[in-house]
C-alpha cells in the first residue's frame, strides 16, 4: 500500500513537471517576447531587447527553467507582464471559485450518474434503453449551451437563481450556493451522462460475472448481491472515469465561468491568453495541473480501497 | 483407466475448423441499419457537404446587415432568423461549419498518427518499451487540456487549426490507451502468431493482420473524438478565441445569444441545435459502430424470460416427451430425480430435451459429453441459475420430493447453498475479487447457520481445514487474486459446504486446473462423498474422472442423454456408438496394455441447437448409421436401471461391432488426442 502511494505521488510530481516543461517550451516557441508584451505596441526594438535582457529571456533555456522551478518550490509564480500583479496571490484567490464548481459538479455527476446507471443495469429493458439514449444526447451537448439554456429557464423565466455573479462562501454561504448552482448544473448534465453510461455498462458486466453466480448459488439475497458485491466491483471503472471527468469538468468550468461572470481561473486564463501574459499563462497551467493531479491522487486512493489487487500491486 | 485425462473436446475432434471471424463483407454496413447510426451518418454528411459548399449556396453574405430585421424569427426571407445585427443565421451557421469540421479532422489525423503507431509498437514490445510509452501517455492524459489550449492560444494567437493540432497531440494519449488494448488482444490471436512464425516482417504483420482487426475500434474512437473536437472548437470560440467578428463561428453565436436572452432568445436555438446535433450525430455513429460487433447476440427483456418461466410452470403438469412416453419411476432413495427436462432459449431453439436423471443418496452421477452438448445447461437448471434468456421450458426437477421447476425465485433461493450447492468450472473467477476469503465464507455461514461473527469465522477455518487447507488462518485473510487455482477451488468447495447441502452440483470442477491439482481435488470430492453422505452431480468431459469418481453416468449428446447407467456397465460395455466413440477417442491407456498407434476420432462436430436432425442426433457422425436412425424411435432399457438411445443397439451387440481407429479411418486421429 505504501509503495502504491509513493508511486502515485511520484507520478503526480512528474506530471506537474511535464506541464511546466510543456508550457515553458511553448512560451519560448512563440514569436513574441515578454519584453514586447510588457512594453506594448509603442516600444522600440532596442527597448524591447533591453527589457528582455532584464527579464532573463536571453539566458540559456535550461537556466530559465531551473530558475522557474526554484521559484515554484517557494510557491512563487512571478508577476504579470501586463499589470505587475503577483500571479500566485491572484490565482490563490481565483482557485477556490473554479475548484468548488468543478468538485461539486464531479460529485453531483458521480451521484446522479451512478444512481441512473445502476438503475439501468438492474432494471434493464425499456428503462435502460431510455437512460442510454438520453445520456447519449446529454453527453453530446455543449456545456456552455446548456448553461445559457439554464440561465434562460431558471433565472430569466422562473427567476429562481441569479444569472451571473459570484458571492464568496465566507461572505454568505447561502448566496454562494445560489451563485454556483447554475454553473454546477450546466457541467453536471454531461458529466452525469458519462458516469451513468460507464456505471451501467460496468454494473451489467459485473452482474454477469462468474463470482456473482457463485453468490447466487450460495443463496445470497439479491439486494446484497447487487448493492454490496456487484456495486463494489463495478465502482472501480466508475472511479477511473470520475478522475477523467474531473479534468474535463475543470476545463468546462474554465469555459463557463465566462458565461456566469465567475472570478475564477477561467477568466484569468482567458485574459492571459488574449494579452499574451506568459507568466500568468504558465501559472494557470501549473495551478490547474496541481489541482487535477491532487484530485486524481485522491481517487487513486479510493480505487485502492475498493480493489485489493491495486492495493497489493 | 490410469490417470484422469480430459477428452479431446469438440474443437480438436473437428477437422481443421477455420477461426470464426465476424463477417466483414456485407452490402449495407451493419451500423447503418441502426436508426441512430443511419441518422447520425446522414446528418454528418449534410453538415459536412453543406458547410464546405456554403459559399456556393448560402442566400446572404455573412456580413450583410439588415438592421431593420434584427433578431428576427424564422421567415421566408431568413429561414433560421437573424442575429443582433440583422445578419442571416442560416448563411452564418453554414459558413461557420467548415472551421470546426476541418480542424477537428486535423486533430483526429494528428491524434491517430501519433497514438496508433505507438500502440502498435508497444503491443509488439511488451516490457520496457510498452511501460515507458504507457507512463508517458498517462502523464499527457493527466494534464488539464482546456487550460493548456488557452495557453497555446496565448502564445500562437487565434490559430484554431494549429491549436487543434496541439489538442490532437494530447488526445493521442487517449488513442494510444484504447488502441493498445485492442492491439494486444489482436496480437494474441493465433493467426497473428502464425503469421509471425511464418516470418512475416513486423510492419507487414501490423498492416496486414493487426490493423484490419482494429478497424471497428478505430472508427468508434474516431467518431467520438471528432465530437469532442467540435465541442472544443466551439468552446474556444465561445470565449472569443476563433475567427473574430464579423466572421461567424458556432461558439460565438451562442455567446451572442447569451447576451440577448431578453430580447432575442430564439438566437440560442439554431446555432446550439446545429452544434449539438453534429456532436450527437458523431456519438450516435460511434455507438452504432460499436454495437456492430455484438449484433448477433440479441438481448432479451426480463419480461420475456419471466413469460417463458411461467410457460414452463404451466407446461409442467401436462408435459410428456415425444420420445420417452413412459416416465421413469422415482426410486425411494433418490435425492434428485430429473424427468424429461427441456431447457430452451426464450423464443429460440431447445438446448436440452427429454433429459431424465436420477441421483441416489450418497452417490455421484457423472454427466459426460463433448463441449456444447448441454451438460452445463442441465446442471445449471438444477439450481435455477440459467443464463439470461435461457429457461426451463418443460419437465420436472424433483429434489427431495419437491418439484423445483416453475418455483418463484425467492423459494429457489432457499434451496441454493443450503440444500443444493454449486462448484463452478473456473475457481479463479468464481470468488469475488473485492472481498477477503473470510468475508466470503462467513457471510453464507452466518446466513445458513444463524451464528455470530466470531463463531462463523471458527466454522470457516474448520471448513477450510476440511477441504485440505493447512494454514486456514492465512487463507482467510487472503484475497482471491493471492490464491493458486487449486487453492481457490478448495475455497470454492468450502464455500459450497457452508450451508451443509445435500446435493453438490460440480460443473467441470477440475477443467481449469493443473493435472496434479486435478487429482487432489478429485480425491477431496471422493472423501467428502464418503464421509458426509453428500450426493454429487459431476459435469465433466473427462472419462477418467467418471471412472474414478462416479457411481452412475449419463452420456449426453446434442442436448439429450444417449446412454445412462451404472458407471462400470456403461464404460466397460458401451452400447451407444457415441459412447464407444468417446471411449475410442480417449487417450487413457489401461495398465499393462500397449499404447495404441492411433486414437479413433469422430468426424464432424456436435450439431448446434436448432439444427438437430429428426431421429438420432448422432446419426450424421455415426459410422453405423442407417435409414432407421433418421426417424424417431424409443429409448431401450440397458445397464440395469439405465437406458440407451440407439435404434440399432441390438444389431451392434449381435455383431460385436465396436468403434475402432481403422474403421474411423481418420488421418488426424493421432493428433486429435495428443494435442492436449
Amino acid at each position: 500500500m505504501l509503495a502504491f502511494v509513493a508511486r502515485r505521488l511520484a507520478f503526480a510530481v512528474v506530471t506537474v513537471l511535464v506541464a511546466v516543461l510543456i508550457s515553458f517550451l511553448l512560451v519560448h516557441a512563440s514569436d513574441t517576447t515578454p519584453g514586447a508584451v510588457r512594453l506594448g505596441a509603442g516600444a522600440t526594438a532596442a527597448d524591447i531587447a533591453a527589457e528582455n535582457a532584464r527579464l532573463g529571456w536571453d539566458d540559456p533555456l535550461w537556466q530559465q527553467f531551473g530558475r522557474y522551478l526554484g521559484q515554484l518550490v517557494h510557491l512563487d509564480l512571478g508577476t504579470s507582464l501586463i499589470d505587475g500583479r503577483d500571479i500566485e496571490s491572484d490565482l490563490a484567490a481565483r482557485l477556490p471559485v473554479t475548484a468548488s464548481v468543478a468538485v461539486l459538479a464531479t460529485l453531483l455527476s458521480g451521484l446522479v450518474g451512478v444512481l441512473l446507471g445502476v438503475a439501468a443495469a438492474v432494471r434493464g429493458g425499456r428503462f435502460a434503453k431510455a437512460i442510454t439514449t438520453s445520456s447519449g444526447i446529454a453527453l453530446s451537448l455543449p456545456q456552455f449551451w446548456i448553461g445559457v439554456l439554464l440561465v434562460y429557464v431558471l433565472s430569466l423565466q422562473a427567476g429562481l437563481l441569479p444569472a451571473t455573479g459570484y458571492v464568496p462562501f465566507t461572505t454568505n454561504p447561502g448566496r454562494w450556493l445560489d451563485s454556483i448552482t447554475l454553473p454546477v448544473l450546466a457541467l453536471t448534465v454531461g458529466g452525469a451522462a458519462i458516469v451513468a453510461r460507464t456505471s451501467a455498462a460496468s454494473m451489467r458486466e459485473v452482474l454477469g460475472a462468474e463470482h456473482i453466480r457463485t453468490l447466487r448459488a450460495t443463496g445470497t439475497p439479491e439486494w446484497r448481491i447487487r448493492y454490496v458485491h456487484a456495486l463494489r466491483s463495478a465502482a472501480v471503472p466508475v472511479v477511473a472515469v470520475l478522475g477523467i471527468q474531473f479534468i474535463a469538468l475543470f476545463g468546462g468550468s474554465v469555459i463557463i465561468e465566462n458565461l456566469f461572470a465567475l472570478p475564477g481561473l477561467g477568466q484569468a486564463s482567458q485574459a492571459a491568453a488574449s494579452s499574451g501574459d506568459f507568466p500568468a499563462l504558465v501559472g494557470v497551467v501549473v495551478v490547474a495541473t496541481v489541482v487535477v493531479v491532487l484530485v486524481n491522487l485522491l481517487l487513486d486512493l479510493v480505487t485502492a480501497a475498493l480493489d485489493p489487487k491495486v492495493r497489493a500491486a | 483407466m490410469s490417470a484422469p485425462q480430459p477428452l479431446p473436446d469438440a474443437d480438436l475432434l473437428a477437422p481443421d475448423k477455420p477461426a470464426t471471424e465476424p463477417a466483414r463483407t456485407r452490402r449495407v454496413p451493419a451500423f447503418l441499419r441502426r436508426p441512430g447510426g443511419a441518422l447520425g451518418a446522414l446528418w454528418l454528411v449534410v453538415v459536412v457537404v453543406g458547410s464546405l459548399t456554403a459559399p456556393l449556396w448560402v442566400p446572404y453574405d455573412v456580413t450583410t446587415q439588415d438592421l431593420a430585421n434584427r433578431l428576427a424569427l424564422p421567415s421566408a426571407d431568413h429561414l433560421l432568423g437573424t442575429d443582433p445585427l440583422g445578419r442571416d443565421l442560416l448563411s452564418r451557421i453554414a459558413t461557420a461549419g467548415s472551421l470546426p469540421l476541418l480542424s477537428s479532422a486535423l486533430m483526429l489525423v494528428v491524434a491517430f498518427a501519433i497514438g496508433l503507431p505507438l500502440a502498435l509498437v508497444a503491443a509488439e514490445r511488451p516490457g520496457r518499451t510498452e511501460r515507458f510509452i504507457s507512463r508517458a501517455t498517462e502523464v499527457l492524459l493527466a494534464l488539464p487540456a482546456t487550460v493548456l489550449l488557452l495557453a497555446v492560444i496565448g502564445i500562437v494567437g487565434n490559430e484554431i487549426p494549429l491549436v487543434m493540432a496541439v489538442f490532437g497531440v494530447l488526445l493521442s494519449a487517449a488513442v494510444y490507451r484504447v488502441m493498445l488494448g485492442v492491439a494486444q488482444s489482436v496480437r494474441q490471436r493465433l493467426y497473428v502468431d502464425a503469421a509471425r512464425v511464418d516470418g512475416l516482417g513486423s510492419l507487414r504483420v501490423n498492416v496486414r493482420h493487426v490493423l484490419p482487426a482494429m478497424g471497428t475500434v478505430i472508427a468508434v474512437q474516431g467518431a467520438q473524438l471528432f465530437g469532442i473536437g467540435i465541442l472544443v472548437v466551439a468552446g474556444l470560440a465561445f470565449l472569443g478565441f476563433g475567427p473574430g467578428e464579423p466572421a461567424p463561428s458556432w461558439g460565438f453565436m451562442i455567446n451572442d445569444a447569451s447576451s440577448h436572452l431578453f430580447d432575442g432568445p430564439w438566437l440560442l436555438v439554431p446555432s446550439g441545435l446545429v452544434l449539438a446535433l453534429t456532436v450527437v450525430a458523431a456519438n450516435e455513429l460511434a455507438d452504432a459502430l460499436a454495437a456492430r460487433g455484438g449484433a448477433g447476440a440479441k438481448r432479451r427483456s426480463r419480461k420475456q424470460v419471466r413469460a417463458a418461466a411461467a410457460a414452463a410452470a404451466a407446461a409442467q403438469g401436462e408435459s410428456g416427451s415425444e420420445q420417452d412416453a413412459v416416465a421413469q419411476p422415482v426410486p425411494d432413495d433418490a435425492v434428485l430425480a430429473v424427468r424429461d427436462l427441456r431447457v430452451s432459449v426464450v423464443g429460440g431453439p431447445d438446448l436440452v430435451t427429454g433429459v431424465s436423471l436420477t441421483v441416489r443418496r450418497g452417490t455421484v452421477l457423472g454427466l459426460v459429453g463433448e463441449s456444447g452438448c448441454g451438460k452445463s445447461m442441465t446442471a445449471r437448471s438444477l439450481l435455477g441459475l440459467l443464463p439470461d434468456g435461457v429457461a426451463v421450458s418443460g419437465g420436472s426437477i424433483i429434489f427431495q420430493g419437491t418439484d423445483l421447476v416453475g418455483r418463484p425465485e425467492k423459494e429457489l433461493r432457499g434451496y441454493r447453498g443450503s440444500r443444493i450447492a454449486l462448484i463452478s468450472q473456473e475457481p479463479m473467477v468464481a470468488l469475488d475479487p473485492a472481498f477477503s476469503i473470510a468475508a466470503q465464507l462467513t457471510g453464507p455461514i452466518r446466513r445458513h447457520r444463524g451464528v455470530g461473527r466470531g463463531e462463523a469465522r471458527t466454522i470457516a477455518a474448520e471448513l477450510l481445514r476440511n477441504v485440505g487447507i493447512v494454514d486456514a488462518d492465512r487463507i482467510l485473510r487472503s484475497y482471491p487474486h493471492q490464491l493458486s487455482g487449486g487453492m481457490a477451488q478448495r475455497v470454492c468447495i468450502a464455500l459450497a459446504l457452508t450451508g451443509e447441502p445435500d446435493l453438490l452440483v460440480a460443473d467441470e470442477p477440475t477443467t481449469a486446473l493443473d493435472v496434479t491439482v486435478q487429482a487432489e481435488i478429485l480425491s477431496l470430492l471422493r472423501a467428502l462423498v464418503r464421509d458426509t453422505g453428500l450426493s454429487v452431480v459431476l459435469v465433466t468431459h473427462d472419462l477418467g474422472v467418471v471412472a474414478d469418481l462416479c457411481d452412475d453416468v449419463a452420456v449426453m449428446y446434442a442436448g439429450e442423454v444417449v446412454e445412462a447407467g451404472a458407471t462400470a456397465g456403461v464404460l466397460d460395455e458401451p452400447r451407444h456408438p457415441y459412447t464407444m466413440a468417446l471411449l475410442g477417442a480417449d487417450p487413457h491407456v489401461p495398465d499393462g496394455e500397449p499404447v495404441p498407434e492411433r486414437l479413433a476420432s469422430i468426424a464432424g462436430t456436435v450439431p448446434s441447437p436448432g439444427t438437430w436432425p429428426e431421429g438420432c442426433r448422432f446419426a450424421g457422425r455415426c459410422l453405423f448409421a442407417t435409414d432407421a436412425c433418421r426417424t424417431p424411435f424409443p429409448t431401450v432399457p440397458a445397464h440395469g436401471g439405465g437406458l440407451v438411445r440407439c435404434v440399432r443397439v441390438e444389431d451392434l451387440a449381435l455383431h460385436q461391432i465396436s468403434w475402432t481407429p481403422e474403421e474411423a479411418g481418420a488421418e488426424t486421429a493421432t493428433t486429435a488426442g495428443g494435442a492436449r
